[in-house]
């Protein structure tokens, strides 16, 4: 039985031979990969925008464009879905054969669906980052609000102290 | 949960519907009559035949209703205005908020130069108390030292 032994570490290590004694000799560790690098044959991003569906070569069924009414789209995508539903539900009762043609479009649907959702997160982030502002903005007024009483309260309280004092022979 | 993460779970909830009701109603339907040249199956009305057809109104139904809740959760999305708006908006609350932080901080330096007054003139009274009672401080302490 032969056993296949792991491949060796890269051997880099002999550069940091020194490092105890001089930090400085041993080479600085490579900068943080940006843009798109490929991992395991596989080709992945450090950018954080959302491919698009043409990226992964899904077809895409809403109309493109600037600003899409994505509550029209939802609904209508929906109804597609249940029209491909029974569709299927046909194919396999009369022509059982022809499912896979069916089921293809339907998880085209589904991949459409995920997509639009998906690109409605941004929006959501920006209404989150409108929301905190306002809170911190109320946050703020309110403190401004009580310290102006506290300080009126104070100089009113010193004001009735310096009387008293005064008052006192 | 926020919507859009509900509108998925939506989505994820009507696609395995929809898998339940092919796969019970494929497996469980009953033997049906290809061509003639083949005998008629046994038709026999046992109590799966009438549940096959329960199944397949329950499951067809849960569909449907999956399907409107999806319809009732996208009408209540809060989806104001486009991008242009929110970054508006964004940039005008950026500013308020600047305006209140500015009148915050002047409010702050202010009361801590009250603060600092009111402490001065509580060090100044407390001395002075002191300086009138020295005596009364002095008969104390011989006793506590006799003590």
């Amino acid at each position: 039985m032969a056993s296949a032994s792991y491949p060796p570490p890269p051997p880099f290590y002999r550069l940091y031979k020194d490092y105890a004694a001089d930090p400085e000799s041993a080479p600085d560790p490579p900068p943080p990969v940006e843009g798109s690098y490929p991992l395991f044959g596989a080709n992945y991003t450090t950018d954080v925008v959302l491919p698009s569906l043409e990226d992964q070569g899904v077809r895409q069924l809403y109309p493109k464009g600037p600003n899409i009414d994505f509550k029209k789209e939802l609904r209508s995508l929906n109804r597609e879905l249940q029209l491909h539903i029974l569709e299927l539900a046909d194919v396999l009762v009369e022509r059982p054969s022809q499912y896979a043609r069916r089921v293809e479009e339907i998880s085209l649907i589904f991949k459409n669906l995920h997509h639009l959702l998906n690109s409605l997160r941004p929006h959501q982030a920006r209404a989150t980052l409108i929301h905190i502002l306002e809170s911190q903005i109320e946050r703020r007024k309110q403190a401004v609000e009580d310290i102006k009483r506290r300080r009126e309260e104070a100089q009113r309280l010193l004001k009735e102290s310096l009387q008293t004092l005064d008052g006192q022979p | 949960m926020d919507i859009i993460s509900q509108l998925q779970e939506q989505v994820n909830t009507i696609a395995f519907t929809m898998l339940n009701t092919f796969g019970t109603l494929q497996r469980d339907a009953p033997a049906v009559r290809l061509s003639p040249n083949y005998p008629e199956p046994a038709a026999n009305a046992s109590e799966e035949t009438v549940n096959t057809a329960e199944q397949a109104k329950i499951m067809s139904a849960a569909l449907v209703q999956a399907a409107k809740k999806f319809d009732a959760l996208v009408a209540a999305l809060p989806l104001s205005g486009g991008e242009e708006a929110q970054l508006k908006r964004l940039q005008e609350l950026e500013a308020e908020n600047e305006a209140a932080g500015q009148e915050l901080q002047k409010q702050l330096e202010a009361s801590e130069q009250e603060l600092k007054l009111v402490q001065e003139l509580f060090n100044q009274a407390a001395d002075n108390c002191l300086n009138l009672k020295k005596p009364v401080l002095r008969v104390c302490n011989e006793d506590y030292h006799t003590k």
